[in-house]
């Protein structure tokens, strides 16, 4: 299973990047296969390759402000999971919900 | 773990181990902001505590796993810098609608006009750190600044 994430957050620093490391962590433990890309007050960090989006199993979308360059998921919609970088970090396991 | 030196983002002053638990949040936002003052880090407590609540407005900053993770952004934090308080037993955290027990708390001062990646760096790091168990039992076990800091230079993500 390949998972890919997008996480966001108002600051931009704390939930940001929590989030990315409670979603590859969790993959971890599953022995998937995850990519996050952060956008955060740094900008855009680990940004996705269009082949990281085409091959995932699972888009997540953890985000309290909207995604840049969104249209680089346009063709996957039905792969996206969209929840908060809140809900993730108190609970990763509902990426798979 | 990055290029600036963490001691310099995690401030001694406002490094407190076996706190007494709060009565409140708005308790702990106080005690924390007059740390950061009196390390020069905020220029004006007020201001700072006023961005603390205007993010507490955003979204909730209580994390689970006991953590508190408050951070205020303004004009008035002269250096970025992070606080962190450890409290002997946990206290009741309300934050946006939400409520839990929190015994870790990390503050953030960010300041209004970023500048210095590096600093936001640090802060992203230990933000990604929080998210681990076995980091916070480091924190849990540490006597000292000087062994927080250990903690989080030889943590490996």
């Amino acid at each position: 299973m390949k998972v890919v994430a997008v996480t966001s957050c108002a600051t931009g620093i704390a939930h940001t990047y929590m989030a990315a490391e409670a979603i590859k962590k969790i993959c971890k433990e599953r022995g998937y296969e995850c990519k996050v890309e952060m956008q955060g007050a740094l900008g855009i960090e680990n940004q996705l390759k269009e082949s990281d989006i085409k091959n995932a199993d699972l888009i997540v979308f953890a985000n309290d402000v909207g995604v840049s360059k969104s249209e680089r998921f346009n063709a996957y919609k039905s792969k996206i999971k969209q929840t908060k970088p809140h809900a993730v970090i108190k609970d990763p396991s509902i990426i798979f919900e | 773990m990055a290029m600036v030196d963490l001691s310099k983002v995690l401030v001694k002053q406002a490094v407190v181990l076996d706190q007494e638990p709060f009565e409140s949040k708005e308790e702990m936002f106080d005690f924390m902001a007059s740390k950061f003052v009196e390390a020069g880090i905020v220029s004006d407590k007020q201001k700072y505590i006023e961005s603390l609540e205007y993010r507490e407005t955003l979204g909730p900053t209580y994390m689970g796993n006991y953590i508190g993770l408050p951070h205020g952004k303004c004009d008035e934090v002269l250096t970025p810098g992070i606080g962190f308080c450890r409290c002997k037993e946990p206290f009741t955290y309300k934050s946006c609608g939400e409520e839990g027990e929190v015994k870790y708390v990390f503050i953030l001062a960010i300041a209004g006009t970023q500048t210095g990646d590096e600093y936001m760096r640090v802060l992203a790091t230990l933000a990604g750190l929080l998210a681990h168990e076995d980091f916070l039992e480091l924190l849990d076990k540490a006597n000292s600044y000087e062994e927080i800091l250990l903690a989080i230079k030889n943590y490996n993500i």
